[in-house]
């Protein structure tokens, strides 16, 4: 009864239009839109991946080998399984260009094929060739294709000669398109590709050398891949053979997007969080319009049931509205943007209406209307008929009753459980939560405060004669509500973007500055154990060469620990996700911090033990004792943990994560490893000397490679940048309404002051200032928020040091003050331009 | 009759309505003497105070001249008007149009900042204390009855001690008791400082306490009465 009631009321009072709810819908339809348009986009590259999967992994199905071909059983198993197979060999190698004394030296990533590669999608050469044409070579040169970036930093040209190793290859053409390049996923080096035939004499694919063979298989129709992918395992689940098939083609570029997804969801429910403020906000200035309404509706016998459930029901179909409204352009933007987006993408994306991320939108969005409006609308239940008689205006103070009160809190706790749920990233979105709302607490409090001191910096001495100062401090600090809503929204906005640029400024900081001075020069691998001795001479006399560090290297599988497949034991740890540089030692290693248990004995020859690094063994759940297996070349190791030491893999330095006694590792093949820390200005002769002297082993230069580094998070920065801006605009829509909300009032006021004998200047001075108060106490709140938020990430996940980073800062207090003062000043000109009379006219 | 203090010479005013242009002022001509205390009156709509926002120079006459102490008001930008009203007028409306988010004291106060006083709060708060609002000082408008709020006004109109003194329906929000005390003290302010006093009225007991009284009807002069006649 009463809700069809409240339901015919409400639909009068909605014959009004919704003209005042002009910032409610806006707020509401930009948080969702955000949400949804990066869901879209999200689910676009998904979709995109899936369905490209066979071309970018380059087959239906693929078996994974490190530093090993295939044995014969596992052939003969490939052979019988698909109707073809193609073998890949992948490896880092230097690309040398012989020019007498200039020799010109690269490193590239080396791909190298068989006749049938690829199996899937087409090889784009320039000029036009087939690929078998340009591996077959020239003149009994074997052939190689290159890309453009490689090609250009050697100075070559289709027809020139270059080596790898000690082979000499024609570069017939460039290459401008390889179909399963994104599952590569990020490499060091530019692409080459050659046929495999061609490396017998490169003395690249030695025993012990480290490089990757991929079998791609193309199945019959039909094909049961989870049957394929369980036989696989069972068959050769000790072997360190590891599948992949069509159905997550690009597996770590899958994961990238899920994680960055995710992530930019939960910068986009910051952005719901702010536009909630500007909600709540409009709710509030909706019903304190209704005030005489609804005490005259009490007086005439209305229930406080039916009077919440009239308002409740009038916001519900707003609400409705704005996030329809917010799905509606969350999808259609990403598809009109869907050319841009897919040529600024270097993996597959197709662009559709995708129900699951609008869903999710929609479920946020509703959730956020629910909680930011369910607080006003319960005040309206406090609005005594009594009002009526005495001011109509009056606003009604206090907290709502304890239903209303509880009801929140559950609201808020299914809003995070949501998104925890749909992120797959409980931790960090219980961390974002509490950020948000400790930020929204904290501006909240800043109001407060900025609104005291302002009343009492208006009412000092000091500042009587200087009267637009005073005007401004006494129009923060008096009655009214601007004060809270801007400082709240902008704040928040403002908090999300300085917390991105503190936490940016320091990861590329950390990277791109600080680690240089502590790095290697370079880091040279597939050295060959007779090639060390000479090595080490040509280093030990350079006195421009601080330190060479070098160890064994092999690459191994943790494929168990205490028998259980490794996976079932301590999850999904990056030390257990594909193979990890395993080593060997008779002594502890130079700088070893043994931190719990023995080393063995020099010479130890008994059953083989295995020194583990401290803290991932900690985040395994490791103790002294256990048994882990690793796979090395196809063979199951067994070591007993006998001793945890540190390892800090933070200074670009030689880190294994195991190292086991020499004698378990007896006659496996291997390479060294080996860093240079060396002056800059000696770099590149020791680079030529070595490589002229070595021509197999291969050099990563360490600034390239953290420039690389630097570059992908730039880029990761730029995207969730974008997220931020997207907040911010919320922000700036928020702050555009209240101005706009206020406008009625300044106008009123400038009448007022006018009739006093106020100049327009003086009028105009005091309104730039309200707008340099709000903005900078939004802008100094916000640094400190971004300080902290930045603080913690660097602190607790990346375990990092942490440095403020004050341009970005301050440059946010700035943007700050410029919004607020953008917004205030478009809602100047109508108090400034309109004549007193009207304004006080209409009032009497 | 001396140089007048306003000046009115076929004063017009045509305000642009949704129904077309509107014609609120027909040709006023009226003069206003030094010291004189000038009713106006009429019935609602009749443009009294529209003619008084003219003598104020809040509204612009869209034809004829509107001079007060011999400068031409038709004449001046909006600033120009505003300084002239800091230096020489002092204006009340029945709906006080305080400005909500200052204090009373902060309210009377800002006319003498404006015009450049040093002693602006001082002279404030003996305003204040003059109409019997000593112990309300600190008071935000929405905190003070309508009879308080309109004795703030009061105090804010007379603080710089203009020549010319507008008021509009001074005691029209207020019930009779109050109205009463209002006009006590506008008449004393006037009395003690000398000013030109306007004020448009419906009440005749009010009117009858000019010197002068003028009755408008439908924009245009209807008559001229000396109060006692």
């Amino acid at each position: 009864m009463s809700f069809a009631i409240s339901a015919r009321i409400a639909r009068r009072e909605l014959r009004g239009g919704l003209a005042g709810f002009r910032i409610f819908l806006l707020c509401l339809i930009l948080g969702v839109a955000a949400i949804a348009a990066v869901g879209t986009v999200s689910s676009a590259i998904k979709a995109g991946l899936a369905r490209e999967g066979a071309a970018l992994l380059g087959g239906d199905a693929q078996l994974e080998f490190t530093y090993r071909f295939a044995s014969p059983e596992e052939k003969a198993w490939m052979q019988k399984t698909a109707t073809t197979v193609s073998e890949v060999v992948d490896f880092r190698s230097m690309a040398v260009v012989d020019r007498g004394q200039d020799a010109e030296r690269a490193l590239t990533q080396v791909k190298a094929v068989d006749g049938v590669y690829p199996l899937v999608g087409k090889v784009s050469l320039e000029p036009a060739m087939p690929l078998a044409e340009a591996l077959a070579g020239i003149d009994g040169e074997p052939g190689a294709v290159m890309q453009r970036v490689l090609v250009d930093r050697l100075g070559l040209a289709p027809g020139d000669s270059f080596k790898l190793g000690s082979q000499s290859f024609r570069l017939m053409a460039v290459l401008t398109n390889e179909p399963d390049n994104a599952a590569g996923g990020f490499s060091l080096g530019p692409r080459t590709i050659v046929a495999t035939p061609a490396l017998a004499n490169s003395g690249l694919l030695v025993p012990g050398t480290l490089f990757e063979t991929k079998y791609r298989m193309a199945l019959p129709p039909g094909s049961d891949l989870d049957a394929l992918e369980l036989a696989s395992q069972t068959l050769f689940r000790d072997t360190g053979a590891r599948w992949h098939d069509s159905r997550n083609g690009a597996p770590g570029v899958q994961r990238f997007v899920d994680r960055l997804g995710a992530f930019l969801i939960l910068v986009g429910l910051a952005g719901l969080a702010v536009g909630g403020v500007g909600v709540s906000a409009a709710v509030r200035a909706y019903l304190a319009t209704k005030t005489g309404v609804i005490a005259t509706l009490k007086t005439l016998g209305a229930t406080r049931r039916v009077i919440f459930m009239t308002y409740f029901i009038q916001v519900g179909v707003l609400s409705l509205v704005g996030i329809g409204a917010g799905l509606v352009l969350g999808a259609a933007v990403p598809m009109l943007l869907a050319p841009l987006i897919s040529a600024a993408l270097p993996i597959p994306a197709e662009f559709a209406v995708f129900p699951r991320p609008l869903g999710e939108a929609a479920i946020y969005g509703a959730l956020a209307a629910l909680l930011f409006t369910l607080w006003p609308l319960a005040k309206t239940e406090d609005v005594r008929p009594a009002t009526l008689f005495r001011d109509a205006t009056g606003r009604v103070s206090g907290l709502p009753r304890l239903p209303f009160l509880m009801a929140t809190i559950a609201l808020l706790a299914a809003l995070v459980g949501t998104a925890a749920w749909f992120s797959g990233m409980a931790s960090l979105t219980v961390w974002a939560a509490v950020g948000v709302l400790g930020a929204l607490l904290v501006l909240a409090l800043a109001a407060v405060a900025v609104r005291l001191v302002s009343a009492r910096i208006a009412a000092l001495k000091w500042m009587r004669g200087k009267t637009a100062a005073r005007l401004a401090f006494g129009a923060v600090g008096g009655p009214g509500e601007a004060a809270g809503s801007v400082i709240l929204s902008l704040g928040l906005g403002l908090a999300v973007l300085a917390a991105v640029g503190q936490i940016d400024t320091n990861l590329r900081g950390g990277i791109a500055q600080d680690l240089p001075k502590i790095a290697p020069s370079y880091f040279f691998v597939d050295i060959q154990d007779d090639q060390l001795a000479g090595f080490h001479a040509r280093l030990d006399n350079d006195l421009a060469v601080s330190r060479v560090d070098s160890a064994p290297m092999l690459r191994g599988v943790i494929t168990r620990i205490n028998g259980r497949p490794a996976r079932e034991v301590a999850g999904d740890h990056w030390v257990l996700s594909g193979d990890r540089g395993v080593t060997f030692s008779d002594q502890p290693p130079r700088g070893t911090k043994v931190v719990a248990g023995s080393w063995w004995p020099s010479g130890y020859e008994g059953p083989a033990q295995a020194s583990f690094a401290a803290e991932e063994a900690g985040e395994l759940g490791l103790k002294l004792g256990d048994m882990i297996t690793v796979n090395i070349l196809g063979r199951d190791i067994e070591a007993k943990i006998t001793s945890f030491r540190e390892v800090n893999f933070s200074t670009a330095g030689i880190g294994f994560v195991v190292t086991l006694n020499p004698a378990a590792l007896a006659g496996a093949p291997h390479t060294s490893i080996a860093t240079v820390y060396a002056e800059p200005q000696a770099e590149a002769a020791i680079l030529r000397d070595l490589a002229q002297a070595y021509p197999n082993i291969t050099a990563i230069r360490v600034r390239d490679a953290i420039d690389r580094v630097a570059s992908v998070l730039g880029g990761i920065a730029s995207a969730v940048s974008f997220g931020a801006g997207a907040t911010l605009v919320t922000g700036f829509v928020v702050l555009i309404g209240a101005a706009a909300a206020g406008e009625g009032a300044r106008v009123y006021e400038a009448a007022v002051l006018k009739t006093i004998g106020a100049s327009r200047r003086t009028i105009l001075t005091s309104f730039a200032l309200r707008s340099v108060i709000l903005g900078g106490a939004a802008g100094v709140v916000a640094i400190a928020a971004g300080i902290a938020a930045g603080w913690a990430v660097m602190r607790y996940v990346m375990e990092s040091d942490f440095q403020v980073a004050w341009v970005s800062a301050i440059a946010i207090v700035v943007g700050g003050i410029i919004a607020v003062l953008l917004a205030g000043l478009a809602f100047a000109w109508r108090p400034l331009t309109t004549r007193p009379a009207q304004v006080l006219r209409a009032r009497e | 009759m001396t140089d007048p203090v306003l000046s009115l010479e076929n004063a017009m005013l045509t305000l642009a309505g949704n129904a077309g242009d509107v014609d609120i002022l027909r040709g006023i001509t009226l003069e206003v003497a030094a010291g004189e205390t000038l009713g106006l009156t009429g019935p609602s709509g009749s443009g009294k105070s529209s003619l008084l926002m003219l003598m104020g120079g809040l509204e612009r006459a869209t034809g004829g001249k509107v001079t007060a102490l011999g400068q031409d008001l038709t004449s001046m930008t909006e600033d120009q008007l505003a300084a002239f009203r800091k230096a020489h007028m002092g204006v009340v409306f029945q709906s006080f149009h305080l400005i909500p988010t200052m204090t009373a004291l902060e309210n009377v106060a800002t006319p003498l900042e404006l015009a450049g006083a040093g002693d602006a709060f001082e002279r404030a708060e003996a305003e204040l204390q003059a109409v019997g609002l000593g112990s309300r000082m600190h008071h935000y408008p929405s905190q003070m009855s309508g009879g308080e709020q309109q004795r703030v006004a009061l105090a804010r109109a007379a603080a710089p001690r203009p020549q010319i003194l507008l008021a509009d329906e001074p005691t029209g929000n207020l019930d009779a008791a109050n109205g009463a005390a209002i006009i006590e003290l506008l008449f004393g302010l006037r009395d003690r400082h000398g000013a030109t006093l306007v004020l448009v009225t419906h009440a005749p007991d009010l009117a009858a306490r000019c010197d002068r009284v003028v009755e408008i009807a439908d924009g245009s002069l209807q008559q001229i009465a000396r109060a006692a006649e």
